[in-house]
């Protein structure tokens, strides 16, 4: 069994742990003198001043009291924490890629090679006809691709008479919040009791106030929607579009694609599926794909190769803009890179490997799995134990925990994604932490977790009474 | 567990409680909800002199990883609201029925359509 | 282009070659797929015929070194230019610590903080970032990032639609506010009935006159900039702040941490709700990609998109961090939170604390206060050429200034362009030129250039 003891920065001066910046060096400066009249400056400026070795023990104290991918396994469901590849960062870094937006497009030729290969590379892996790289992260491209079925239907003047949006229960929260942005009001679609979509309650809710539907595939439960082609045709012919949340498209990459199921717009998590790192939330990017008849309304500007070399143009009837440049660049970059550098046998191996995984460590729990088969991820109940308590539990193993208490469709739901980058011996160690944890009783798991910087959180406090700066940290 | 149901109070399926009380009635959420929801974090009320029609949403409870809406259990008039929830919602928790109540309300209807004890057991 | 794959990774399973970044032998997948009970991958994909995908994907594999020549090679044809672009897209230096630092996989490599136990290093360092805005926009909340300054303005938008205190719909932006953010705001509030409408400036800024007279009690929310697109200090915030609070708009204003340092304080000036780009420490110019502030009044806390980090305790009693507050959010609240934002742009948040802890706070005064002095030295080292007069404005800059060209401007950016100068030409006869500590070395370079091209 493998244990663990996360580094602890324990400093008897300070309340908590490191100290902040505040705590070890705040100054107030005045502004002084400069040729603004005095009551357009501010008077001073209150802030920590370190010297460079102080700023650089501080930061790797806090790096050390953190959790990442290549501390150990990460297997959050629907979060595809897989490894992220360091050449990738090192080809971010090259001094080119430090362009201005508003440079003419002959001088950031290849940038805009980047963005053009790589829209035609997402382009066949989602069996997409055009792709936008603008929406800088998932939820930013769910709420695109929302606004061009809006246009969609706009342009066949029935925008109007189509104002909902239907997402299944155990849909991403983002599904929900995305079309409600975009004006919609959302029709909540029950499971049926195999876990995935009803199609007697779909035929039901679906009509003419229907604007789209969208769905992931596999869905949160792991499952492959088998019925996606009926309901394609459920939903086309209500007359509305088929959107598809690409959390869970490392399940299928090279082996199925959401355009030939039907759908009519996707997005791609490229800080999923393709490798690039969280970097603790973010950035991300959210490029979408659609079909030949919704081209003319992808973002502005979109980039095309021509004679001379690739070029920037606006679409027809194009929505606008969701992002004031043209998305996360540096993190689009990194996604080719990947991309580039697994090709079609890799990208088919990636996906191979993902479900493999999901499915060996399933084999190894003593847990209950209620929904199968499964593909990249599953949902496992801890049962009579609390799914929230045991996650803790397993943070003193060495190991992340899974997803927890989501999708509710499986009580104390633990919801566990390995992906492709954990070894064989990894999944057992795994393994060995799920079990273990368990077997305990509730105290161990309420008291959890212990071999950690920090020991168990006091959420409620926190918000009962925020404490959101140091200035406004309780006396 | 057993939770508390006490037998001189109105109940509604949204598990809102309801006391009459001389000229108005006074409004909780049951402690079934309050323990479905957790450790509660946060109120919203209605500003006093408000009119709510029955089954209207009157106030939101949110819990750390929940929110709930509360729901005005017959039609009529917030009087007053309870300070003392809006600022310490630990209250809820720890007294459903007693320190926790939210608001005060002058009802247009009667009370007796709503769920007896027994039949908010059930 | 030759198949280099390493040959450690090329086990043929089930007819796949391997991913190189799958640490898998080829006995450890028998033994699994034996395990399972499978006889291979395939039978583990529940996905019909009718969908399955048979055909190849045209993409080549390559080794790390050809993917990175490659790469290399393609953003060649990203022409070196020293850039004079601002424009809302700033680049200052960025300190070689923060590469250091913000690579180390503890961070890069890791999730948004849902377990605070094992991640309280980066909710410090994230808690260190508000409390920076804090400080420097004088607001008492602040999030963890939007993705960037036009965004924020939608996020802020959006607030205003929740929290507005008059009957009307209407928000006013000045006519100097860039076209693309323009858009993101238009898009942002589709889901509500607020409308956007842009009023005039006067020698580039708002004067009280303007805005009173656009100002009525349907006026929802008002956006300002300090500095100004084309880099000018507004000098009347104090008045038009006190005008919009007499509507009981809320008053937004779009700014960046470095001009933060030295002008006044958005909350002196009675803004409501901060919004503008972080990532001018932090990030050099990305293509655009961004880090967007928003900060408001502690009046909007339960209304604020995004991610909050709050103090809180741990079972020892010591001091520790978590993400709070996230009933707002979208996995919680779904259809009613107050944002669809869930990944964030957190990273680049790291980087600029460091970036500005690096500096401190006489490091930040120091440079704002050359982003000030920098134009108008330029603009007089421009103006004494034939042809160009600058800058056209008399007012106080930041960063960057405009000025007028007797001859085509599109044909003088172009001509500076393959000189290797980059700067915007905004009409037939407008130029505007930003200047910061990043480029100030070249600015002789650039006098003597545009000499030529206009002689």
């Amino acid at each position: 069994m493998q244990l663990f003891n996360q580094t602890i920065w324990n400093d008897s001066e300070s309340d908590g742990y490191e100290p902040l910046l505040s705590e070890k060096g705040l100054i107030d400066v005045e502004v002084g003198e400069t040729d603004l009249p005095d009551d357009l400056t501010r008077d001073t400026l209150q802030l920590p001043k370190l010297s460079e070795p102080e700023l650089a023990r501080h930061y790797t104290r806090l790096s050390q009291m953190n959790y990442g991918i290549d501390n150990g396994p990460y297997p959050l469901g629907s979060c595809t924490m897989k490894y992220n590849p360091k050449f990738t960062e090192d080809i971010a870094a090259l001094p080119a890629t430090a362009v201005h937006p508003d440079r003419d497009s002959v001088s950031v030729q290849g940038t805009l090679e980047v963005y053009s290969t790589l829209q035609e590379y997402l382009g066949q892996i989602g069996g997409m006809d055009a792709v936008t790289l603008q929406p800088p992260a998932g939820a930013a491209g769910e709420f695109t691709g929302i606004l061009i079925a809006e246009s969609l239907h706009e342009s066949n003047d029935e925008s109007k008479q189509r104002n909902e949006v239907i997402v299944p229960s155990s849909a991403h929260g983002t599904n929900f919040a995305s079309a409600a942005m975009a004006g919609y009001e959302v029709v909540e679609l029950p499971a049926d009791s195999d876990g995935r979509v009803d199609l007697d309650a779909l035929s039901a809710a679906v009509g003419d106030s229907t604007a789209a539907l969208m769905l992931t595939n596999p869905n949160t439960l792991g499952l492959f929607e088998r019925n996606i082609e009926e309901i394609a045709d459920i939903v086309h012919e209500a007359g509305g579009l088929l959107y598809y949340d690409g959390a869970n498209l490392n399940a299928l990459l090279g082996r199925a694609r959401p355009g030939d199921m039907g759908f009519d717009i996707m997005h791609y998590n490229v800080h999923k599926t393709f490798a690039t790192p969280h970097g603790g939330g973010g950035p991300g990017a959210g490029p979408i794909g659609v079909k030949q008849e919704l081209k003319q309304f992808l973002p502005t500007p979109q980039v095309r190769e021509t004679d001379d070399g690739y070029e920037l143009f606006e679409p027809d009837q194009t929505i606008g803009k969701v992002h004031g440049a043209m998305g996360n660049w540096l993190v689009l970059l990194k996604a080719y890179a990947y991309i580039s550098r697994l090709g079609n046998e890799g990208l088919r191996d990636t996906s191979a490997k993902a479900v493999l995984n999901a499915n060996y460590l399933a084999s190894q729990l003593d847990l209950e799995i209620p929904f199968r088969p499964f593909h990249h991820e599953f949902v496992a109940s801890a049962g009579e134990q609390d799914a929230a308590d045991f996650a803790k539990r397993m943070l003193d193993y060495g190991v992340h925990p899974p997803t927890t208490k989501w999708p509710e469709t499986v009580p104390e739901a633990l919801m566990t994604e390995p992906t492709e980058a954990e070894s064989k011996k990894t999944l057992e160690q795994l393994a060995t932490a799920f079990n273990a944890v368990s077997n305990e009783e509730f105290e161990a798991l309420e008291q959890a977790p212990n071999r950690t910087s920090a020991q168990r959180i006091d959420q409620t406090s926190a918000a009962r009474n925020p404490q959101l700066s140091w200035q406004h940290l309780d006396e | 567990m057993s939770f508390k149901v006490p037998n001189n109070l109105h109940y509604t399926v949204s598990h809102e409680w309801v006391e009459r009380r001389d000229e108005v009635i006074r409004v909780g959420i049951t402690d079934f909800a309050q323990d479905e929801l957790g450790d509660i974090v946060f109120v919203e009320l209605p500003e006093q002199g408000a009119a709510f029609k029955e089954g209207e949403e009157i106030g939101v409870i949110e819990s750390i990883k929940a929110v709930s809406d509360i729901y005005a259990p017959v039609s009529g008039e917030i009087v007053t609201v309870n300070e003392t929830v809006l600022n310490e919602p630990e209250y809820i928790n720890d007294e459903p029925y007693q320190r926790g109540w939210m608001i005060e309300m002058v009802a247009d209807d009667d009370l007796e359509h709503l769920l007896t004890p027994t039949e908010y057991r059930g | 282009m030759t198949n280099q794959f390493d040959q450690t990774n090329t086990e043929k399973i089930n007819n796949c070659t391997g991913s190189p970044f799958t640490p898998h032998t080829k006995a450890d997948v028998r033994e699994m797929l034996d395990t399972i009970g499978s006889e291979n991958v395939e039978e583990l994909f529940d996905i019909p015929e009718s969908i399955r995908f048979d055909d190849r994907l045209n993409i080549t594999v390559a080794s790390e070194q050809q993917v990175t020549a490659q790469l290399a090679q393609t953003l060649t044809q990203n022409s070196a230019q020293t850039e004079f672009l601002g424009r809302g897209h700033y680049s200052h230096y960025v300190p070689s610590i923060v590469d250091h630092i913000s690579l180390r996989s503890e961070f890069l490599t890791s999730y948004t903080q849902y377990q605070p136990e094992i991640t309280q290093g980066f909710l410090q360092a994230l808690f260190e970032y508000q409390s920076l805005l804090v400080e420097l926009t004088g607001l008492n909340v602040a999030n963890c990032s939007m993705y960037d300054a036009a965004t924020a303005l939608g996020e802020a938008a959006t607030l205003a639609a929740r929290v507005r205190q008059v009957s009307g719909s209407r928000i006013l932006v000045p006519d100097y506010l860039r076209t693309e953010r323009r858009a993101v705001l238009e898009n942002y509030v589709i889901g509500t009935n607020l409308t956007v409408e842009a009023f005039a400036t006067k020698n580039g800024q708002t004067t009280p006159e303007v805005l009173d007279r656009a100002l009525d009690d349907d006026v929802v929310m008002v956006y300002l900039e300090n500095p100004t697109t084309e880099g000018v200090i507004e000098e009347h915030l104090d008045e038009l702040g006190s005008l919009i609070e007499k509507q009981d708009s809320l008053f937004c204003l779009g700014s960046d941490l470095v001009a933060l340092s030295l002008l006044q304080t958005p909350a002196s000036v009675g803004a409501d709700v901060v919004v503008g780009d972080a990532s001018v420490l932090g990030l050099p110019t990305a293509y655009g990609m961004g880090l967007g502030i928003f900060a408001c009044r502690d009046d909007y806390i339960r209304q604020v998109p995004g991610r909050l980090v709050g103090a809180s305790e741990d079972a020892h009693g010591e001091r520790t961090f978590t993400l709070t507050l996230q009933t707002r959010e979208q996995h919680i609240r779904r259809e009613r939170a107050t944002s669809n934002i869930c990944t964030n742009q957190a990273w680049v948040a790291l980087r600029t604390a460091i970036h500005a802890a690096y500096l401190g706070p006489s490091g930040l005064i120091s440079l704002a206060k050359k982003c000030h002095q920098l134009p108008e030295k330029v603009a007089t080292v421009l103006d004494e050429i034939d042809g160009i007069s600058a800058p056209i404005r008399d007012c106080h800059h930041f960063r960057e200034f405009k000025a007028s060209v007797e001859s085509d401007a599109h044909l003088l950016a172009d001509e500076l362009m393959a000189d290797g100068f980059a700067i915007h030409a905004l009409n037939a006869d407008v130029i505007q030129i930003c200047v910061t500590e990043a480029n100030e070395r070249h600015v002789d370079d650039l006098a003597q250039s545009i000499t030529e091209v206009l002689e």
